[in-house]
């Protein structure tokens, strides 16, 4: 089974900020990646999509991709 | 000490703990500033978020980024759409009561685009960053012309003997 990739790098607070981490659970859209594609943790899950929400409000990500 | 001594003791360290908590502000400045006021709208949002009793925790000057998606702002019953913004963001210890107030006045503030105010940790939280697989090891390309350079055994102990000292 693949491991989560936050307790993977130790990682043990999401932020907002950390684009390039988060660009890797978004699909070529825009969209979050599911749980069940990322291997991540229901509560790391759950942390990222804030992360990515969060960002996506400040114009660090985008809502879509065209 | 008595019981209740400790315990007015403990109640006393608690209500300072849980009123400050960890707050973090960031936010988008109008890319109207020229590049040399930048540090005076910075230095002006320090200033309000510790004349409202906020303690500086770390913070990061705004720097000019492109925009994910363009955003539109009212100022002054004019709409302008942005599409480049400065990027900034404060990390503070802040009494939960005040962090409304500056709420309040960052809502007024023409020089914010967005901003947005997060409940956070103390630590940083920026993962540091690992090692970029990106570099994988290429072979080196052998140039017909070289000759193998004899191989002096006692120079290859003599190395390993001072990698294993280390």
């Amino acid at each position: 089974m693949k491991q989560d990739y936050f307790s993977a790098n130790n990682i043990k607070f999401i932020d907002y900020k950390d684009i390039e981490i988060l660009k890797k659970f978004l699909n070529p859209n825009g969209k979050i990646v599911s749980h069940k594609r990322t291997g991540v943790t229901a509560k790391n899950q759950r942390q990222l999509a804030m992360a990515i929400k969060h960002a996506r409000f400040l114009g660090l990500l985008p809502f879509v991709v065209k | 000490m008595s019981d209740e001594e400790v315990k007015a003791n403990i109640e006393e360290v608690e209500g300072v703990e849980a009123n400050s908590k960890v707050y973090e502000l960031g936010y988008l400045l109008v890319p109207t500033i020229a590049a040399d006021d930048v540090p005076v709208s910075y230095g002006n949002l320090k200033e309000l978020v510790s004349s409202l009793g906020g303690e500086n925790i770390a913070d990061e000057m705004p720097k000019m980024i492109s925009l994910a998606y363009s955003m539109t702002k009212v100022i002054s019953n004019v709409r302008s759409k942005f599409n480049t913004a400065y990027f900034g963001w404060v990390k503070f210890t802040m009494d939960a009561q005040k962090v409304l107030e500056l709420k309040k006045v960052l809502d007024l503030d023409i020089k914010i685009i967005r901003f947005l105010l997060l409940k956070t940790v103390k630590e940083n939280t920026i993962a540091a960053k690992r090692f970029v697989r990106g570099e994988t090891y290429k072979r080196p390309v052998k140039k017909e012309n070289e000759t193998a350079t004899p191989i002096n055994k006692e120079e290859i102990d003599k190395e390993i003997d001072a990698l294993v000292a280390v």
